[in-house]
């Protein structure tokens, strides 16, 4: 007899199975299907770990091969995995895991806002207890060209809906000293949103805050509402090599399950 | 080596995989939220097991805790997958934004069910502003003799596959003699004015309209259901907008049909079989 096998250590179990869980998940990215070669790049998990992990999802109907082409795709018992006395999560739920991983990587405050007519309303936030933190007043208003949050949700309109909104709204007031917005102003921010993706928001009084603001995609080429993080430019750089890039995963991992949701919960 | 078998590396690894999903699939399944004891004695498995297969659930988002209780219910990435799982019907895609200018103009729900096997799988629904309740769920999964756009559906099948659903709904969902016979006449009515029109059983006043949704071929691949008033919709008459955006996608599924097949139009009808997710209705009879 050889040496026997050696027992496997639960440990070792559930690291194995928390694997089979995260090769299904990448599924909720992707609607065509994946190869394994994909799997592993993606996942960074060896060929064989994920061969074996799609062999599971294959025998647990989750996942089927497609013959024809070897991909695997979504298998129909993902719809025993409903449950429809559970209602709907709604964007806070959606965002609740992404804001609390803002936190950590930035320790400042990060926000939740969507639109209600010419107004950007806070509807979540997790707050750093640091001094000079931003705080967020759920349920304040605040005029859409006012803050990061609604430039971002402003940008998401139509042309003629946001020169509506700066002749409705003229003069933009800011909150002293910075006085008034120009439209030209407020258009450059527009442009520039939409060419890069985020807004940044600083403010000159002191201290100093910095803040970025992100837009939330939903199903049907909208927004959901904005999500920013914002703290004194002394500890927090919005645009270091040390946030932005990790802001942006995290952004785009959080648009990857919103895209998959219509706003104001009306289905996809 | 005789006697016992040898536990291989990778079959330990798949049995402890299969206790997690048995986990997952009682979560999933249970009315309401669950806890370690109940779902150990359910499974007949140890409760550190369990306790095990819930905390790597957890941590993989399949399951949340309920209000920070020690039960559990379903997590954001079940629901997501699900999400992809409809996208992966191009006529959702299409049809979504149509089916929400429907139901702002009318302010009446408007839905697309796809055919999937011997059931309806509703892949794109717009709430109309009437409509408080929401309670025609995206995802939802409907044995062909059930619902209106189901019925819909099932109308429009040659007798041939007919009767085979009729034998499936026998085995698997006990379909007594009566409610087969009850559903005949419905979808002969069905088959007569095109369309199937109901009271709502759980919205008194409210009637749907399902008409079938047919390919070039003449092959119904999904049903549009339109909510109303029973008074305009629950009379014998489709209303005109229902009609009119009928014809507008069945005109889109016949420019590219190949597009619109259903990603699961491969597998026999009678090997898919589909536990139904538990709904709010469960218990209600007929």
């Amino acid at each position: 007899m050889t040496v026997p096998d050696l027992p496997v250590s639960d440990r070792e179990h559930n690291k194995a199975t928390a694997r089979v869980l995260r090769v299904l998940s990448a599924f909720v990215a992707d609607t065509e299907g994946f190869g394994v070669t994909e799997l592993n790049q993606r996942l960074g998990m060896t060929k064989n770990m994920v061969h074996r992990a799609l062999t599971t999802l294959v025998e647990q109907g989750y996942l089927m091969r497609k013959a024809a082409t070897g991909r695997y795709e979504l298998g129909v018992r993902i719809l025993e995995l409903q449950n429809f006395n559970q209602a709907e999560p709604d964007l806070r739920e959606l965002a609740a895991p992404f804001m609390r991983q803002i936190f950590e990587l930035t320790g400042e405050s990060v926000s939740l806002a969507v639109r209600a007519q010419d107004f950007s309303v806070f509807i979540d936030a997790v707050e750093t207890r640091k001094l000079g933190a931003w705080r967020t007043q759920i349920g304040a208003l605040r005029p859409l060209h006012a803050t990061a949050s609604g430039r971002i949700l402003l940008a998401a309109l139509e042309d003629d809906a946001i020169s509506a909104y700066a002749e409705r709204r003229a003069p933009m007031r800011l909150t002293r000293p910075d006085g008034v917005l120009k439209p030209a102003d407020l258009w450059r921010s527009i442009h520039t949103i939409r060419q890069r993706g985020y807004e940044i928001a600083r403010r000159g009084v002191t201290p100093a805050m910095a803040a970025a603001a992100f837009p939330i995609a939903d199903s049907e080429g909208g927004l959901h509402g904005a999500i920013a993080v914002g703290g004194p430019e002394d500890r927090f750089e919005p645009e270091s090599e040390a946030v932005m890039p990790g802001l942006r995963a995290l952004v785009f991992d959080l648009n990857a399950r919103t895209r998959l949701y219509a706003s104001e919960s009306t289905g996809a | 080596m005789k006697g016992k078998p040898v536990v291989t590396r990778s079959s330990a690894i798949n049995s402890s995989a299969s206790h997690v999903f048995e986990v997952l699939r009682l979560v999933s399944a249970a009315k309401e939220p669950t806890g370690v004891s109940d779902i150990a004695r359910s499974l007949s498995l140890p409760a550190s097991t369990v306790y095990r297969a819930l905390i790597t659930l957890e941590e993989s988002e399949y399951i949340n805790r309920f209000q920070s209780s020690p039960r559990y219910e379903l997590g954001p990435v079940p629901r997501l997958l699900n999400r992809a799982l409809l996208r992966r019907f191009a006529l959702q895609r299409h049809v979504a934004p149509m089916l929400r200018r429907l139901a702002d103009e009318t302010g009446e729900t408007a839905s697309v069910c796809a055919r999937l096997g011997w059931y309806s799988l509703r892949i794109s629904v717009a709430y109309g502003s009437q409509d408080f309740y929401h309670r025609d769920r995206l995802g939802e999964v409907s044995p062909l003799h059930t619902t209106s756009p189901s019925k819909a559906i099932l109308a429009g099948l040659i007798s041939e596959d007919v009767a085979r659903y009729w034998r499936f709904a026998a085995k698997h969902f006990g379909t007594t003699p009566n409610a087969h016979k009850q559903t005949e006449a419905a979808l002969t009515a069905a088959r007569r004015d095109g369309y199937v029109a109901e009271p709502m059983r759980f919205s008194p006043g409210h009637s749907a309209v399902a008409m079938p949704l047919r390919d070039h071929a003449g092959q119904v691949i999904a049903a549009l259901t339109l909510h109303g008033p029973v008074g305009d919709s629950g009379t014998g008459v489709a209303p005109p907008a229902g009609v009119a955006m009928h014809k507008a996608i069945e005109a889109i599924i016949a420019a590219t049909p190949a597009r619109y097949m259903s990603p699961f139009a491969h597998i026999d009808p009678d090997d898919l079989f589909i536990a139904l997710p538990p709904t709010p209705h469960d218990g209600a009879t007929d």
